[in-house]
């Protein structure tokens, strides 16, 4: 395991550099101006040379990437040009409410893509197989936003069982925060849990024409036993690598739920950040983005290595 | 076993038409031929069902994209008296909250929508498949482009949207832009694969070894041969390119107002969706049929592309 993380080091380590120079070149890369910018077009000279002072654009670039690096190492993610504010305090603010959206969506991603894709590699009955077919067919066409979108015609115009707009924390609500949370986290999990559940199901009946399915039916191993121990296990690996792959995609596509279902987190904190050319919190969020889809990668090896003995870390 | 037999048309049968190594008259009509050949192969992925629905939806849309200024002289801009009212003879999807025909700014959306994705969609492709090509060139070129291209495929499409439009601000660049990139890696690891492919084959080497030069080897006999999965994967960019124009659109980094795109009318629609539902059902409905329309393209193409 520590030979594995040392060997993916290298390919990790680059990717992250890469990513963190583009996010600390984004604001030099605007047309113009930066500080102008962001100062907007009544601003006076002052102002915006307080503004280049504070973005710290009247230093070499080569020291500025270094003294920006060194704060996100030390928990100093700058201050927020807008709100005039530390970023690490607006972050800490909707951190709360993106993870609970993304932890949700994920158990939904896990549970609907392996039960989906479990229930269509083992259902016999046509009608059954059609409507398995049908629905992941539907749904993997669908991008979240319109899954979002439906749930919000559904349940906001004809029937309202379930909130569709705002937010309660399940800390201070556990009640009342999960009805707010279930929606937007289906709308989010449901279309890339097709994706998934298609792989598992291809998966699985790919490994029942395996010699060794008819080595142990020939054997006598009951059925269910086959299932579980031989066809299911076997069918896993995709799964886990398919679910490790939309760490990412989880994150881009709670950016759209938070906006449809008005939500305050991290997404709408971004996209705030974008309108109003505020930099230095999107620069943050974008590093902190990519990392967290990395790390995600890396524990899909990890958890692969440990479904399947033959694959080694190492 | 048919690839290796349709390669052959194209390839070392390609040979001759070097510049200098054949008769000329041979040379234009086998080229003639061969192009005929893959235009009417293309042509038969719309004979079939699912092609024939795509194509007739695509002609469809396009068609009422572009008579929109002839079905509505108004323009997306006219305002009448009442906002937000509901369907109506004269408004058939209502009015919006300025009084706008939705009906109208949802296929003026739609115009927008198929401005940017035909367009941007091509030039993801032609770039895209030069960065993946160019390894063939050279080996240190190759390794250098796979590296930035994995590098954007560690970006989810919405990030670099954010980051484009934290550079350019909002507007129809900053989603051109966003679909462009977005769409670089995939068309430059398939055609990677296929050079991969191709480059061991005796035809690029016999080339090679005849002194062709390694550019001219590149477009006229790799390219052709892996042009097939590129088009394919076009088509299914297309999908993937509607849904970032509305992804960045329905957060509000897409298109600016007062200009209509089917994306930007989800965003505003969305939160009148209790009273008015059809501002939000048109434009999905519009969305889905695009987003049908080249899904049954693609898979019509790659029906044809693997039959080879």
């Amino acid at each position: 395991m520590i030979r594995f993380l040392i060997r993916r080091a290298p390919s990790v380590l680059l990717v992250l550099f890469a990513t963190s120079v583009i996010a600390f070149l984004l604001p030099r890369l605007v047309p113009g101006d930066p500080a102008a910018a962001v100062a907007g077009p009544d601003a006076s000279a002052e102002t915006i040379a307080a503004i280049r002072a504070d973005l710290g654009l009247d230093q070499p670039l080569v020291g500025q990437y270094f003294n920006w690096m060194g704060g996100l190492f030390t928990g100093d993610l700058g201050q927020s040009l807008r709100f005039n504010r530390p970023v690490a305090e607006l972050i800490g603010d909707r951190l709360a409410s993106t993870l609970e959206l993304a932890l949700l969506a994920g158990l939904f991603l896990v549970v609907f893509g392996i039960g989906l894709g479990v229930l269509a590699g083992s259902v016999r009955a046509r009608w059954a197989r059609v409507l398995v077919e049908g629905t992941n067919t539907g749904l993997l066409a669908a991008p979240p936003f319109l899954v979002g979108l439906l749930f919000i015609l559904v349940f906001g115009v004809f029937f309202r069982v379930l909130p569709t707009s705002g937010e309660v924390s399940v800390l201070d609500d556990p009640e009342i925060g999960i009805q707010y949370l279930v929606l937007p986290a289906l709308a989010l999990a449901l279309p890339m849990s097709a994706g998934v559940a298609r792989l598992v199901q291809t998966r699985m009946l790919a490994i029942r024409q395996e010699e060794f399915i008819d080595l142990a039916v020939s054997k006598g191993v009951p059925p269910r036993r086959i299932s579980q121990r031989h066809v299911l296990r076997n069918s896993l690996g995709p799964a886990v690598v398919a679910i490790g792959i939309r760490f990412g995609d989880l994150l881009a596509g709670a950016v759209v739920i938070e906006a449809i279902f008005a939500r305050y987190g991290l997404g709408q904190l971004a996209v705030s950040g974008a309108q109003s050319a505020d930099y230095t919190v999107v620069q943050v969020l974008i590093v902190f983005a990519v990392f967290i889809a990395v790390i995600g990668q890396l524990l899909t090896e990890i958890v692969l290595a440990a479904l399947d003995p033959r694959v080694r870390l190492g | 076993m048919t690839k290796a037999i349709d390669t052959s048309t194209n390839g070392p049968g390609d040979l001759p038409e070097d510049p200098g190594s054949g008769p000329v008259p041979a040379r234009a009509g086998r080229r003639k031929r061969t192009g005929g050949d893959a235009w009417s192969r293309y042509a038969s992925a719309l004979s079939t069902p699912k092609g024939l629905t795509a194509a007739i939806l695509l002609v469809l849309l396009i068609g009422v994209a572009l008579l929109a200024p002839v079905l509505f002289p108004g323009g997306y801009d006219q305002q009448a008296r009442g906002a937000l009212a509901g369907p109506s003879a004269q408004h058939w999807l209502g009015t919006d909250e300025f009084g706008r025909d939705i009906l109208t700014r949802t296929v003026y959306g739609l115009r927008t929508d198929l401005s940017l994705i035909l367009l941007a969609v091509p030039v993801a492709m032609v770039i895209g498949t030069a960065l993946g090509l160019s390894g063939y060139l050279s080996k240190t070129l190759g390794s250098v482009t796979q590296r930035l291209l994995d590098i954007i495929l560690g970006f989810p499409g919405l990030i670099l949207g954010i980051m484009i439009v934290l550079v350019i601000g909002t507007g129809w660049l900053a989603l051109f832009l966003a679909i462009v990139v977005a769409g670089l890696p995939g068309f430059g690891r398939l055609a990677r694969a296929g050079l991969l492919g191709e480059e061991q084959r005796e035809y690029v080497m016999a080339a090679r070894v005849l002194g062709v030069k390694k550019s001219t080897v590149m477009t006229r006999h790799i390219l052709p041969n892996v042009v097939d999965p590129l088009l394919v994967q076009a088509s299914v960019f297309m999908v993937v390119a509607i849904f970032i124009e509305a992804g960045l659109s329905i957060v509000g980094l897409g298109i600016n107002p007062p200009n209509p795109s089917l994306g930007a009318m989800l965003n505003v629609g969305a939160r009148y969706v209790q009273s008015l539902p059809t501002y939000v059902i048109g434009p999905g409905v519009l969305l889905l049929l695009l987003a049908l329309a080249f899904t049954l393209l693609s898979d019509a193409l790659n029906q044809v592309a693997n039959r080879r």
